[in-house]
């Protein structure tokens, strides 16, 4: 079991690793990371099937900026272990999935705020010249952080055994998941709200209301507001190179300027 | 004609470093200033060629100083999006060392904040919305069928468009800006452009505070009158955009990130308890 726990864990490794070194090529996914640990333990057919049940399950899950969704990473290694090792159906594999993956975005929610707390300290390397030092928290520290804060609870749910991480996840009251789902939520809006400070200013709040109203009203979806916005970007820039030549002489001539804009 | 070669040898080594860090971006990802170290990290091998490993005069350990600082700041976009904004970044730093005095190092910082909501936006919906949904609407099919095939599908329709994007980005980035960046910011175009890349990064934001929140509240009077439907009706999604606004003007008051992830947690299990909201 000691073994099996062991590749277990290093699974959950490698599928936390795809967002944070390998820019999310979706390794992460239920459907690859069910079928992976089906693979290191020997049953593949049963580890497509749970992978195909979860992976219905955390489909339409989006993440964008902050928000932390419940971590199906985390939610999907055990579920699949635990599946395969009892002989369980792939339904009774969802009951440990969706409880453990909240358990995953507690462990997450910590991780980025300790890392908030690097900030300061690669600063003060960078002052103190000590540059690979600085480097070395995001390369170094990060990815051992982040393979240890999931290899360990997985290996140990699978060593200990699922009945443990049930029972354990069970004391885990309803108010408390409940209120982490929602404070899930909120964070996102405190992601959004970072990224719009960094570009708003008294002119230009307006459009932050225009693409809301769109998707809001429209039920449009992110990336045809995004066409929308280009193309309305498109059309200001015609009226703000007008204006120019109007203003000022005919220093630039305004298809220079559009030249320049398509050339990036 | 070696030369060219080494050239090219070594822009093809640079442009696969923009890969391999746009990638490895979110290792630090943290609340406070999100994928900043890792945009630090990825500019660190430009800034090291520009004033050396070791910098031999106090100057130039100062100006490498100032660019790591500069590389911490706030930073958020789509890993595969990313490199073409350290292609940029690193064309714009070598722009600046070699004229320190008619290049203005802030415009680095302004174009990156610039690029990074509209780019954002629309790289995290097209690889973790449309990519996403058509690897693995297919892989899983083929999987319920108990074919191996499935995963392999979904992985390969994954990958292709991700390596294509963020390695072609890097190379893009990179070169657009060694050949335009110093016309582009000498004649003001730049300002125009970061200007409108705003507009497109707000509408992009509105959208995604429309769609990705989906803050409710669960709050009826006896029978008829549901809270939420009554919002609804005034405009969907009212309250996802007023916990945003509110959020926002907790950063402008510049509240300690600190207290925002606090405010953030305990309040939103205080308010789910008490069934304001979900």
């Amino acid at each position: 079991m000691f073994w099996k726990a062991f590749v277990v864990g290093l699974v959950g490794v490698f599928a936390m690793f795809d967002s944070r070194l390998l820019g999310r090529e979706n390794f992460e996914q239920p459907l690859i990371v069910s079928t992976l640990v089906g693979l290191v333990l020997g049953d593949v057919s049963k580890g497509l099937l749970v992978g195909a049940t979860l992976e219905l399950v955390s489909m339409g899950i989006v993440q964008v900026g902050a928000a932390v969704p419940p971590d199906m990473v985390l939610g999907s290694v055990v579920a699949s272990a635990f599946a395969i090792l009892s002989h369980t159906s792939a339904q009774a594999a969802l009951t440990v999935a969706l409880p453990v993956a909240v358990l995953g975005q507690l462990v997450a929610i910590v991780i980025r705020m300790l890392f908030s707390s690097f900030n300061q300290l690669v600063e003060n390397a960078i002052d103190a010249g000590k540059f690979r030092k600085a480097r070395s928290y995001h390369i170094v520290y990060g990815p051992i952080i982040y393979g240890l804060l999931y290899f360990v609870p997985v290996f140990l749910a699978i060593f200990l055994g699922t009945n443990v991480v049930t029972s354990f996840v069970k004391m885990i009251p309803d108010w408390l998941t409940n209120g982490l789902t929602l404070a899930s939520k909120i964070l996102p809006a405190y992601g959004f709200a970072l990224l719009m400070s960094t570009m708003i200013d008294k002119k230009n709040a307006v459009y932050l209301f225009l693409g809301f109203f769109i998707a809001a009203y429209g039920k449009m979806t992110v990336i045809s507001v995004a066409i929308f916005a280009v193309i309305f970007a498109i059309i200001l820039n015609k009226f703000m190179s007008n204006n120019e030549n109007n203003n000022a002489a005919p220093k630039t001539s305004s298809s220079d300027d559009l030249d320049d804009l398509e050339e990036l | 004609m070696t030369e060219q070669k080494n050239t090219d040898k070594r822009l093809r080594h640079k442009f696969w470093q923009f890969f391999w860090r746009s990638w490895a971006i979110q290792t630090s990802w943290n609340y406070e200033s999100q994928m900043n170290m890792g945009f630090m990290y990825g500019m660190a091998p430009t800034i090291d060629e520009i004033y050396g490993e070791k910098p031999d005069t106090p100057e130039k350990l100062q100006k490498k100083k100032e660019a790591y600082h500069r590389h911490m700041a706030f930073f958020n976009c789509t890993p595969q999006l990313t490199s073409f904004v350290l292609g940029l970044s690193s064309a714009m730093e070598e722009e600046y060392a070699a004229n320190p005095d008619t290049f203005d190092p802030d415009s680095i910082n302004g174009v990156k904040t610039s690029l990074m909501g509209p780019l954002s936006g629309i790289g995290d919906s097209f690889f973790q919305g449309t990519v996403k949904i058509i690897a693995f609407g297919l892989g899983i099919n083929m999987a319920q069928q108990g074919n191996i095939f499935g995963p392999i599908l979904a992985m390969i329709i994954s990958i292709i468009p991700s390596v294509i994007v963020t390695y072609w980005g890097g190379k893009w980035g990179y070169l657009q800006g060694k050949k335009n960046i110093q016309r582009l910011i000498s004649n003001g175009t730049i300002n125009r452009i970061m200007s409108l890349m705003n507009v497109i990064g707000l509408m992009v934001i509105g959208a995604m505070v429309a769609t990705m929140i989906g803050i409710t509240t669960p709050i009826k009077f006896g029978k008829t009158f549901v809270l939420q439907k009554t919002l609804d009706s005034i405009f969907p999604q009212m309250l996802s955009l007023a916990f945003t606004l509110g959020m926002f003007y907790l950063i402008k008051k510049k509240v300690n990130t600190a207290w925002i992830m606090v405010i953030c947690i305990f309040g939103g299990i205080l308010l789910s308890v008490l069934g304001i909201f979900n």
